[in-house]
């Protein structure tokens, strides 16, 4: 079993040993850590302290020196994005700074990304992300998004005040196996079991996984409404789409 | 607190005397964001999304929270959008079943420089509308009820203006030019507040969303403690701030800023809540609005009620704006249950 000291980076050691408390995530964490190179550390250390202009220059540096993309995705990016999620739900830090992790994530990604399209290599799924129709409110679908792409799945977001009509047509167009639908208003909540209403009437329920969140929704009325999942923040969003997609955690 | 030597009062004299932490004879049922639903809506023929932009129907719709469900205020604005309209923000008005909402896709505001509160800004239509309704509903109920009017905070402003994602990266990037949005967003909420006054709002309710669930409470403490001291020196009516989501961290801070209440959340315990502002604010709230006013019966409206009564909540009512499709049976129940209360409590004290 892999020991904290063991990893390279003061700062990453500080962070578990000051914020993260629960005994799986903690190990799960050191492992992560201490497979990873020194620059790997050094690349998800920025990215906690939302450093989006060293994570730009620390990610180059790597592909320049000749480090696979998917290990600087994996040991470097991704893996500082979970413990910024851990931070997140434990309330230690709140979402400006998720938008600045998240700027760093997308400062790395840019140098990853054309990588990875061009070698084939396939993302943990293909999720489609809005908000429902009547709902102009997107903070708390943009975290999740943050989150998803931050470990790995692609997301293709449509953004907010999303029909019924628009989700059917971006899952069937990308193919995409799991379908996220967000509401902060409870006048806009109904209009999820509308959508997931109108997948049955499509005939499409069975080629896609429904999970859904947002302020005032809750598990009884995911339930209600047959979603296959209910998240009640962005952590648990990327949790729920790995299990819906039987993705080992 | 409700008090046996106080004599029978007005619905407006039982909000006002809470609001200063004064005696009362029952407990106030006040909701100090929107008592609008859909049924109240057809019941006075007076919908979204008109009652939103017409003066007569606004305060129809409104009235309808006292003389309907019983409540001890009338509230006239059902959004968060009004002054947003007339700073220039791009609107949608939505039809009956919604609220309207900013489009904050589209901000008008990339910095301080871009903010200028408009010369008409207490004559566009969106503003005046609210203006106009405080003068029908003061004229119409005179003193028997509180009437309660609402100006948005430059948090809440800021939101609209830049979109929320950018404000909030700007707060963490530049705290320096944040402030000074924030100070020039605030002469909007003065003068909207003033106008509201002038037209006869016996309180103001000031939504300034930094919440728990997007900043963190040393925000609240470095971006808006002193903003909120201003505004309840510069407003000279009683101030009802409120806040949605997780407060009770920064619960200490807002009850440092001399207004006379706060309208919480029900993500916050109301014992615990009432234990950190120790009597210096008075607490307004906090039942629970998605899982019990919208989604259960009378029965647990009713328990909620007592929770918020035996912690010693000073004006009991919905924690945020009602949701449109809420039952007015469970509206009704507030006041009913906040009856009884007393009286039980009323009874066991003559034993």
């Amino acid at each position: 079993m892999a020991q904290l000291n063991q990893i390279h980076n003061e700062f990453l050691r500080q962070e578990i040993e000051e914020h993260i408390e629960r005994p799986d995530e903690r190990q799960r964490l050191i492992d992560n850590f201490v497979k990873a190179s020194p620059a790997m550390q050094a690349i998800s250390a920025a990215l906690i302290e939302g450093e989006h202009r060293l994570v730009d220059q620390l990610t180059s540096e790597a592909i320049a020196a000749g480090t696979e993309a998917l290990e600087v995705m994996d040991n470097g990016l991704i893996a500082g994005m979970a413990v910024v999620g851990i931070k997140f739900r434990e309330n230690i830090i709140f979402v400006p700074e998720v938008l600045a992790c998240a700027r760093a994530m997308k400062a790395g990604m840019a140098h990853i990304e054309p990588i990875l399209s061009a070698s084939g290599i396939q993302p943990l799924g293909k999720v489609v992300m809005g908000t429902v129709k009547g709902d102009l409110h997107d903070i708390g679908k943009n975290l999740c998004n943050m989150m998803l792409r931050g470990a790995g799945f692609e997301v293709i977001d449509l953004g907010v005040d999303t029909s019924s009509d628009q989700f059917i047509d971006a899952v069937e167009e990308h193919q995409a196996n799991l379908l996220g639908m967000s509401a902060l208003l409870t006048t806009t909540m109904p209009n999820m079991g509308k959508t997931i209403e109108a997948f049955i009437d499509a005939d499409m329920r069975d080629q896609v996984k429904i999970m859904v969140g947002g302020a005032p929704v809750t598990q009884d009325f995911a339930d209600d409404m047959g979603a296959d999942g209910y998240g009640k923040d962005a952590l648990a969003c990327v949790t729920l789409a790995k299990q819906l997609l039987g993705v080992k955690q | 607190m409700p008090n046996k030597s106080v004599g029978p009062m007005t619905s407006r004299q039982r909000v006002l005397a809470a609001l200063q932490r004064q005696p009362v004879d029952r407990t106030p049922v006040c909701n100090p964001t929107s008592v609008a639903t859909v049924e109240l809506m057809d019941l006075v023929d007076a919908r979204f999304p008109e009652a939103n932009r017409q003066p007569e129907l606004m305060a129809r719709l409104a009235a309808t929270g006292y003389t309907e469900l019983g409540f001890d205020t009338i509230m006239p604005v059902f959004s968060i959008i009004q002054e947003s309209s007339a700073l220039g923000c791009k609107m949608q008005w939505e039809q009956k079943d919604n609220w309207p909402t900013v489009r904050m896709r589209e901000p008008i505001w990339a910095g301080p420089e871009d903010i200028v509160i408009p010369p008409d800004f207490l004559t566009h239509p969106d503003t005046r509308c609210v203006i106009e309704a405080i003068k029908i509903l003061r004229r119409e109920y005179g003193d028997e009820v509180a009437i309660v009017g609402k100006t948005m905070g430059p948090w809440s402003l800021g939101y609209h203006g830049f979109g929320v994602e950018p404000f909030l990266l700007m707060s963490l990037d530049n705290p320096g030019k944040t402030k000074l949005c924030l100070d020039r967003i605030k002469e909007a909420t003065i003068q909207f507040g003033l106008a509201q006054i002038e037209a006869g709002a016996d309180a103001l309710t000031l939504p300034d969303h930094a919440t728990g669930d997007l900043v963190s409470s040393e925000y609240y403490a470095r971006y808006l403690r002193d903003l909120h001291i201003e505004f309840a020196q510069r407003l000279p009516v009683p101030i009802i701030l409120h806040i949605c989501g997780r407060t009770v961290d920064r619960m200490e801070y807002i009850a440092q800023t001399g207004m006379a209440a706060f309208h919480f959340d029900s993500k916050n315990a109301p014992a615990e809540s009432m234990q950190i502002v120790r009597k210096r604010i008075s607490l307004v709230g906090n039942l629970n609005n998605p899982e019990i006013l919208f989604s259960k019966g009378p029965e647990e409206v009713r328990l909620e009620v007592y929770r918020n009564l035996d912690a010693g909540v000073e004006l009991v009512g919905p924690e945020c704006a009602i949701p449109l499709q809420t039952a007015i049976e469970n509206l009704k129940e507030i006041p009913r249950a906040v009856r009884d209360w007393h009286r039980q409590r009323d009874a066991a004290n003559r034993e």
